[in-house]
């Protein structure tokens, strides 16, 4: 499911995971169809993105979503063969993988 | 070619602070006054109008972030505090002091934007994750990479045999250093910010930054460096040397309570400093 920058979201979008600020709070549970203040709190927060839903809305926003398949993976293996260790049970480079791959293809849409 | 001791490999690097020598002696003097203020130490800095003008960038960036403008040195220290901006001064004069290296096999550019970007994101930990002294981490991410730097400059044939080995047996980088000298660059560094009087705290910490958990009275802090220098090679923010991203190490993530959550928040705020940063040490400073 993407992760999209917070200013890219957009209202009625879905979350799909609870959002919480940097101090473990609740801000917007999992299944939430997201409102423009709900954005704003968000943005106030400081939060970088949301995994929400993926939808229409989210493939004209998402850079990831807008990658060919081929593209993808091409990036997805430039990334995982950095890493001296790419351990898939690892969750921070899980995580890590899927913002690189983000910001790849931020560049790769900004390129193109 | 015969492999050279810790000692002999920091002989030759002067201990002197370079052209900021006489501000950090000012400071000194100005400090054991009893007429010391603000403003005596304001003026010990400006007698260096390049450092004034890094300073005072460096206090209006988003690396301090102040809601309103700094403009003198004094509103500076009395925001930021004389140690920060002491240390800001010696990392300022490192920088200085390994000026000139060859790029032969890393670029300079390129290492110090990895060691500024190391510093600010394990700044931006201690911060967030209210470690202690979260301003001598910056220092000490840096640094930690700094043994890299002395090889580089006093021994340049044991740097090409360390990096032919990297790459003909695709090695990390300090595998490579441990195999042609027996020590890698954390016990260069620590040798040499020994030599140069730094504090042990500080020393610990660049001794540690690959194996944050045998430190013993900065744990967190090596932890945070440690960190800091995964998700900056992830970045691609300049290089020391090393292509792959070295291994993380999960027990000292959760020793500063560093969760995956947090990995996006982090990296944006890192994006919003490096270039402030940046500008504040590495580019020189016109005259307005």
């Amino acid at each position: 499911m993407p992760n999209l920058k917070t200013e890219l979201l957009r209202e009625g979008m879905v979350v799909i995971s609870d959002v919480k600020n940097l101090h473990d709070m609740l801000l917007i549970p999992a299944g939430a169809v997201l409102s423009e203040r709900q954005i704003g709190i968000l943005q106030a927060w400081g939060v970088a993105d949301v995994e929400v839903e993926h939808s229409k809305a989210t493939e004209e926003t998402d850079p990831v979503a807008g990658l060919s398949e081929e593209t993808r993976e091409r990036l997805q293996a430039e990334i995982r063969n950095r890493f001296w260790d790419p351990d898939d049970s690892n969750p921070f480079f899980v995580e890590l993988s899927k913002l690189l791959l983000q910001r790849r293809a931020s560049k790769v849409t900004v390129n193109s | 070619m015969s492999a050279p001791s810790l000692a002999t490999l920091i002989s030759g690097i002067p201990s002197t602070l370079g052209s900021y020598g006489p501000v950090l002696k000012k400071i000194d003097a100005a400090m054991q006054s009893p007429q010391c203020n603000l403003v005596t130490l304001g003026e010990a800095i400006e007698i260096d109008p390049d450092l004034t003008a890094r300073l005072l960038r460096l206090a209006n960036s988003s690396f301090y972030g102040f809601s309103s403008r700094v403009s003198t040195v004094t509103e500076a220290i009395s925001l930021i505090g004389i140690q920060q901006v002491q240390d800001l001064i010696l990392a300022s004069s490192i920088v200085e002091r390994f000026s000139g290296i060859s790029d032969e096999f890393v670029s300079m550019e390129s290492f110090w934007r990895h060691s500024l970007a190391c510093g600010l994101t394990a700044r931006l930990l201690a911060m967030e994750l209210r470690l202690p002294q979260a301003d001598k981490c910056f220092v000490a991410g840096m640094l930690h990479d700094i043994g890299r730097l002395v090889l580089l400059s006093e021994a340049p044939q044991i740097a090409l045999e360390i990096f032919t080995l990297y790459r003909q047996e695709r090695l990390l980088l300090r595998e490579a250093e441990q195999r042609v000298l027996t020590f890698d660059h954390q016990q260069i560094a620590a040798a040499l910010l020994k030599e140069w009087n730094y504090p042990g705290s500080l020393i610990e910490v660049v001794a540690c930054h690959h194996q944050p958990l045998l430190a013993k009275a900065n744990v967190q802090q090596a932890c945070a460096v440690h960190v800091a220098d995964y998700l900056v090679h992830a970045l691609e923010l300049g290089s020391s040397g090393e292509a792959y991203v070295p291994a993380l190490n999960l027990k000292a993530c959760e020793k500063i309570h560093f969760h995956t959550g947090m990995l996006s928040a982090v990296i944006a705020r890192i994006d919003e400093q490096i270039e402030a940063v940046e500008d504040a040490f590495l580019h020189s400073v016109q005259p307005s």
